[in-house]
């Protein structure tokens, strides 16, 4: 058992520590939070301490750290668990600023850490890239994301979240970069603000299209609406030159309903927790993995690699201009 | 039903879609194919009944009130003014000309002309029911449109450099789908493009995949996605984004036959081209044409229309080219 501490008892957090806690591989054994009582009230429910973030980071017997606090925070608690020598499990973003996000390469390159881009885990995208890789239907050409959130965040959230881009958009350019195979040469995003008029006082949008070009032409097309109006709406098409290949929704049941005006399916599951929920579970096993001595297989330079195409998308929606890279 | 003469002219491979749904109207009778190979027009005529003409003589027939433009594209301008000029209602296949100069100079010819422009996607029954959903509100005001546009297998090589370009010849089915659904026009447009398929059609200077980002003046986002190989039918996808919901136009299976087996849950293909997959939009454009003839509707889909959709197309090869977003 390889004992992991969570650091930040939020939303995310309390997934994390659950599967932590039920994998049989590892151990929670503490909980830091800034905040007292939502350490505590997640320390009880898994038996385990509430932990500072010194005796966290200074506990030799501790191998893992899972850093699930505030965006601001993710940079420097990653940087402090891998010179303790500790195995690194950050959540995503990696920072929202890039030229940060990269000063920080002498620490964190070589680090075994997981960027928790939780896509990557997920049962359906996982067969879509196997297929894919299997050379079935040829050779990939283009790709199209959609990723549309059921509903939007409070305005606060927007104020804080970095952007469209970089708080949203940034799960898709992973998925573009790992699917794609070559890095992407040329962003160009059009975005607007057709949701919430207060989004867009705050400078961000909340529709886009972002469009991406490799070396070899391959071209990938992102769509984003932080408001989908019929749930969460999480697909993949990869086209080749042999076939298509696509991950499609998943209802909450597989129950249809017929009448004299039509057929209706169950809706879709309702946001990541529920969506993600089986590729949360695996991504901490891939943690468990890596602290049996597996490679990270997302790391660091993935997340750098995201937040710069995150960058890219909003100077081209400031500028009208694609971006060349 | 009193039936009205109509003329054919081009037996081609459009004339053979449209010169059997006219001549099988029952509102309708083929009188004549217009067609410089003799064959070709004498095999529409024995199947049909109708005469094979000249387009002089097919004009100067005065019980001809309508004539179907399916020549080849640098025909079809000449061809509808030399009919709409005969005081004939006009059914023209898409696109009007290659040359948007040609087709502006021309306009004002047009004006009262009883015009239908062969944009046959706004008759395709799945896509009239989305468009009738989206206006009748169910999915809230529109926000954003994707349009899936890939064609089956490429063209012979032969046909590029004669087609106008991807844009002019195939997106703008699409050009011409996203102005009809969004309600607004466009004013930016942005086309990236690379040639995947065949480097053939990159030799002749065109390309066989790209993407389309078209945004209006309120701010609705069109993507148009285009190709011209998918190697898995022809597929052919609307999806309608509002702030309320999504409607979604999927691809039409050729049989609704599933097997199940322990390997995996099979379907019939999609479509293979676009004669089976809109052959019912391609009769109700017919039936709507006799519609047109018979004073019981003006014609849905006319020459603005055709000049709209050249501009976005000329539109998307500028982007493309230029590397830069296009205003118009």
């Amino acid at each position: 058992m390889h004992k992991v501490v969570l650091i930040g008892a939020g939303r995310i957090g309390r997934i994390h520590a659950r599967n932590a806690a039920f994998n049989p591989r590892l151990q929670l054994a503490g909980v830091v939070d800034a905040i007292e009582a939502s350490a505590q009230s997640l320390a009880q429910e898994y038996g385990c301490p509430v932990l500072s973030l010194d005796q966290a980071m200074d506990d030799a017997s501790v191998a893992g750290v899972i850093i699930a606090s505030s965006t601001d925070t993710h940079l420097d608690y990653s940087v402090r668990a891998a010179a303790a020598n500790k195995a690194v499990f950050c959540e995503k973003p990696i920072d929202q600023d890039l030229a940060r996000a990269k000063s920080a390469a002498p620490q964190l390159a070589q680090a075994k850490l997981l960027l928790a881009f939780n896509r990557r885990f997920d049962p359906n995208f996982q067969a879509l890239k196997a297929r894919l890789d299997s050379g079935a239907i040829g050779t990939l050409e283009t790709l199209q994301i959609t990723s549309n959130d059921p509903s939007p965040p409070p305005p606060s959230y927007v104020a804080v979240s970095g952007g469209l881009f970089k708080d949203m958009a940034i799960h898709d350019f992973d998925m573009a970069r790992w699917l794609l195979g070559e890095e992407v040469v040329e962003v160009y995003a059009a975005g607007s603000c057709l949701v919430d008029p207060e989004i867009g006082k705050l400078g961000d949008v909340d529709t886009a299209r972002t469009v991406l070009k490799t070396a070899s032409g391959r071209i990938c097309v992102i769509s984003n609406s932080r408001r989908s109006g019929f749930g969460y709406d999480q697909r993949i098409e990869a086209y080749a030159s042999a076939g298509m290949v696509r991950a499609d929704n998943v209802t909450e049941s597989t129950v249809q309903v017929w009448g004299e005006n039509g057929a209706a399916a169950d809706r879709f599951q309702n946001f990541f927790l529920d969506r993600y929920a089986e590729a949360y579970r695996r991504e901490m096993d891939h943690f468990a993995d890596m602290l049996d001595g597996a490679a990270p297989s997302v790391g660091y330079a993935d997340g750098v690699n995201a937040l710069a195409l995150a960058e890219a998308a909003a100077e081209s929606v400031r500028t009208g201009a694609p971006v060349r890279l | 039903m009193e039936t009205i003469e109509v003329a054919l002219i081009g037996a081609g491979r459009m004339g053979q879609v449209h010169g059997p749904n006219a001549a099988r109207h029952p509102g309708l009778k083929l009188k004549y194919v217009v067609d410089p190979r003799p064959e070709a027009a004498q095999a529409m005529c024995q199947r049909f009944g109708a005469q094979a003409a000249t387009l002089e003589q097919a004009l100067a027939d005065p019980a001809i009130k309508g004539v179907l433009v399916c020549s080849s594209t640098d025909q079809h301008l000449s061809n509808a003014l030399a009919a709409v000029e005969a005081g004939k209602a006009v059914f023209c296949e898409k696109p009007i000309d290659l040359d948007l100069q040609k087709v502006l100079q021309a306009q004002s010819r047009f004006e009262g002309a009883r015009f239908l422009l062969g944009f046959n996607r706004r008759f395709d029954p799945h896509f009239k029911a989305l468009k009738q959903k989206l206006d009748a509100g169910a999915v809230g005001k529109l926000e954003s449109l994707h349009l899936i546009n890939h064609d089956p297998a490429s063209p012979p090589p032969g046909f590029i450099p004669t087609s106008g370009g991807l844009f002019k010849d195939f997106t703008i089915h699409d050009l011409d789908m996203a102005r009809w659904l969004l309600g607004e026009e466009p004013v930016q447009v942005y086309t990236t493009a690379s040639c995947l398929v065949d480097p053939e059609i990159g030799r002749q200077g065109d390309v066989d995949t790209a993407r389309t980002v078209l945004k209006t003046a309120s701010g609705r986002l069109c993507v148009i996605s285009n190709t011209r190989r998918s190697g898995y039918g022809y597929d052919q996808r609307i999806e309608a984004f509002g702030s309320t919901g999504m409607l979604n136009a999927g691809n039409v299976q050729q049989d609704t036959l599933q097997t199940l087996t322990e390997q995996a849950v099979t379907g019939a293909p999609i479509h293979p081209g676009f004669a089976s997959r809109y052959q019912a939009g391609y009769r109700d454009q017919i039936h709507h044409f006799a519609d047109v003839l018979h004073g019981r509707a003006q014609p849905l889909v006319g020459y603005a229309d055709g000049v709209a959709a050249l501009v976005l197309a000329e539109a998307c090869d500028q982007s493309m080219r230029s590397g830069t977003v296009i205003h118009l």
